[in-house]
């Protein structure tokens, strides 16, 4: 076994001592910090999303996952700094609406976007459109992830595109929906530009709308 | 095929009559007319049972063992234990001393008149005619909420309630059904509108601001808090309702967020207030209610556990009506399913769900984790009924937000689950779902001695309610105080409670 399958399936299991340890040991043999992530790091979520789609994985597995998973990128992103072959995937700013605490779906994604290379400015719970207008502004993020689980709340998904293309952003950022009661055609009829069914798909999503962008 | 035979059944006191064919279950019968099985239906109580005034009943192995040779020359059988194979009159002992059904006798001060008491329900509504001077239950009736076309669980009822008119709609539809109950209960107990002194309603702090025609914008978003969640009287001329022009209509009050009145009627029906020692109370419905506490002190949640318990989201799932797989058992490393009615398996029901996966971890069909064993989609348990992986994956989200929301409330009270000195089950679900299995799959996991069904608290509640309404107005002030509402969205460690709650107990662990 490589080491960065050893590394992929200490992910994949939830091993994050493990994980960690193969990640010194890999540095140490001279592996260079930014070949850890499409060779190990990415293909392991991945392999955890699609697990997760299929009902094999849970938010348990899924979490231990990400988990070690983190254990891995905390000892290679100080080392990336300045690394000029590492370009983020582009920046997310994403949260859960006004009104609405439910996260553990938005941590998933969060945690899922960021394994695949994005750099995630996470809002929190119950975010007031203002809050992601000036997010995006700081950070020049190039999407909008935003998460809802109550059927109470999803319009104020709207009020979220709404107040972007009040503060002249709409142009500079691409915004997408998801959560249990949200749908694909209820994200277009919002005007949002893409919708994530699952944690893999929203990966999808937002690689497909940097892309377009 | 030979046509089937239909038997008639006349059920007293109610005069109410059915048609159904030989060989179907008085259970099924009987549980569509709000009777209650406190067993959960198998013969291990006497509290379903009815004596047989007209027609042959044969009585089981499990009914002359729990009824007196007398009892059943005198005509007594358990409901439970019964198919039909006779026309039959049958009167129900559960009615006649309702008020009553406890050791301790609730003293209440006969009062002249009749009194309604309504259990004012987000999918079902139950309403009972009650003879305040003997106690005696008169009628009863129960009807689907005429609001559910406008959306199945209280949050899409809110939705709708938010547009034009919304609110208004549900508020003239259930003001309506709710009278039409009442005009039937007078028709079947031949009584008149002018004898009827008092209604209590009781229904989670929704269905309550719905009827008393209060704004439910507070509780459609972050905190879920409504100012206006007391003590709701009206006069029945107000309402146009067709009664005593002295007559009064009482919604009793809420508790607190989605925690409403038919929960504070469950306090009442289940004396949680007056227990020296901790005992708590559920309600695994969709908002899955949990109470604990003792005399000085009562905490309350909602745990949005999700509509699993009610077959809802689960691919093959339904009600528990006719065809429904109720209950699942290994035996010789098979399964055994028990369908009700009798007639093939179309599906399965809460009870019958929890049954199968608790059946499926015994036999290693289904992993802790949840996993279906050999990681197959789905696994069959009597054909064409399956259980999908995301079935499982269902009812771990359910039973993970009751058993994460009731550790909370429990730390909160400074105890744990195993130091409840009694848990009350409120409600069908809490009825049917068999306590062995609740405990498999880490539901509640308390021997089955500890955890009592206690059928429609929320109806007996309010039935309790219209007897003490003289010394109390009904606002239940003092106890209202003692009860403390937590806003389990407001807790930092439920996410990491709910996480690990998600997995089932890895094997049979026998604490007591
Ligand atoms: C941007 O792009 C994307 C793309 C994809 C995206 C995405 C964004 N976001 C998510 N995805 C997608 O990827 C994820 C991974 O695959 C998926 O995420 P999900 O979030 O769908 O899935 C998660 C991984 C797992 N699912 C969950 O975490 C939700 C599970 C259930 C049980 C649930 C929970 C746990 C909770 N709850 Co709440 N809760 C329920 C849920 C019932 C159920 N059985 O599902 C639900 C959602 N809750 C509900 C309700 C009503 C409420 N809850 C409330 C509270 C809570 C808890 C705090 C107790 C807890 C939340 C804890 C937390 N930190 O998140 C209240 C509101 C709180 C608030 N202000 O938000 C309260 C109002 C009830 C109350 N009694 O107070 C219901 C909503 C009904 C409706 N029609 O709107 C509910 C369906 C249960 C029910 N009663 O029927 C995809 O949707």
């Amino acid at each position: 076994m490589s080491i960065f399958d050893e590394l992929q399936q200490a992910i994949i299991d939830g091993k994050a001592p493990v994980a960690k340890e193969v990640t010194e040991r890999a540095l140490g043999e001279g592996v260079r910090p930014a070949e850890l992530f499409p060779n190990a790091i990415v293909p392991a979520m991945n392999e955890v999303g699609r697990r997760m789609r299929d009902c094999e994985f849970f938010i348990p597995e899924v979490l231990i996952a990400a988990r070690a998973a983190r254990a891995a990128t905390d000892i290679l992103r100080p080392l990336l700094v300045g690394d000029e072959e590492v370009r983020s995937a582009g920046t997310v700013v994403c949260g859960t609406v006004k009104g609405d605490l439910h996260d553990i779906g938005k941590n998933i994604v969060a945690m899922m976007l960021e394994s695949a290379g994005f750099q995630i400015v996470d809002l929190g719970v119950d975010v007031p459109p203002e809050k992601v207008v000036a997010a995006v502004r700081e950070h020049g993020a190039n999407v909008v992830a935003m998460s809802a689980l109550l059927t109470t709340t999803m319009v104020n998904m709207k009020a979220v595109i709404d107040a972007l293309a009040a503060a002249g952003l709409r142009d500079q950022v691409k915004v997408m929906v998801g959560g249990a009661p949200v749908t694909e055609s209820w994200a277009q009829s919002i005007g949002a530009d893409g919708y994530g069914k699952d944690a893999s798909a929203a990966v999808e999503t937002a690689r497909s709308l940097v892309a377009a962008a | 095929m030979t046509e089937k035979k239909t038997h008639r059944i006349i059920v007293r006191p109610t005069g109410v009559e059915l048609r159904a064919p030989a060989g179907a279950s008085l259970r099924d019968l009987l549980f569509e007319q709000g009777v209650e099985f406190p067993c959960g239906g198998q013969g291990r109580c006497r509290g379903c049972r009815v004596r047989v005034l007209e027609g042959t009943a044969e009585a089981n192995a499990a009914q002359r063992e729990r009824l007196s040779p007398q009892e059943l020359e005198d005509g007594w059988r358990l409901a439970c234990q019964c198919s039909l194979g006779d026309d039959l009159v049958v009167e129900l002992r559960q009615w006649d001393a309702a008020i009553l059904v406890d050791d301790t006798p609730f003293h209440f001060e006969p009062r002249p008149g009749l009194g309604v008491a309504v259990d004012l329900g987000t999918t079902t509504l139950v309403a009972q005619l009650v003879n305040l001077s003997t106690g005696k239950v008169l009628a009863v009736r129960t009807a689907l909420n005429a609001q559910a076309r406008y959306g199945a669980d209280i949050m899409s009822r809110l939705q709708f309630a938010a547009a034009e008119d919304g609110r208004a709609t549900l508020e003239r539809l259930i003001r309506r059904q709710i009278a039409s109950l009442i005009t039937h209960l007078m028709v079947s107990a031949k009584v008149s509108g002018d004898e009827i002194r008092d209604v209590v309603l009781v229904g989670n702090t929704v269905m309550h601001h719905l009827f008393c025609g209060i704004d439910v914008e507070p509780l459609s978003h972050y905190p879920f808090e409504s100012n206006e969640i007391g003590l709701q009287t009206f006069r029945a001329s107000e309402l146009e309702w067709n009664l005593n022009k002295a007559s009064t209509v009482r919604f009793l009050p809420c508790l607190g967020g989605f925690v409403g009145s038919d929960i504070l009627a469950g306090i009442l029906a289940t004396k949680l207030a007056k227990s020296l020692e901790n005992v708590g109370l559920m309600d695994l419905g969709t908002n899955g209610e949990i109470v604990v506490g003792n005399q000085s002190k009562l905490y309350c949640a909602s745990t949005a556990a999700g509509p699993a318990f009610e077959g809802a989201r689960i691919s093959m799932g339904m009600r528990a009506a006719t065809g429904a797989i109720c209950q699942v058992q290994v035996e010789d490393e098979r399964l055994v399913c028990q369908v009700l009615g009798n007639v093939a398996p179309q599906g399965v029901c809460g009870s019958g769900l929890v049954d199968a996966v608790a059946a499926g971890l015994e036999i290693e069909a289904i992993q802790s984790s949840g996993r279906l064993g050999n990681g197959a989609k789905e696994w069959t348990l009597a054909e064409p009924v399956v259980l999908t992986q995301n079935d499982i994956r269902e009812l771990q989200l359910a039973k993970a937000a009751i058993a994460a929301g009731s550790r909370i409330l429990l730390e909160r009270l400074g105890t744990s689950l195993q130091d409840l000195k009694m848990l009350y089950l409120a409600g069908a679900f809490g009825n049917y779902i068999r306590r062995s299995s609740a405990r498999r799959i880490g539901l509640i996991d308390l021997p089955i001695d500890k955890v009592t069904p206690a059928g429609n608290t929320a109806l007996l509640g309010a039935k309790l309610a219209l007897f003490s309404l003289d010394g109390e107005d009904g606002s239940y002030t003092e106890l209202r105080c003692r009860i403390e509402h937590v806003p389990l969205n407001a807790d930092q460690s439920f996410q990491d409670i709910f996480v690990e709650e998600l997995a089932f107990p890895s094997s049979t662990h026998v604490r007591s």
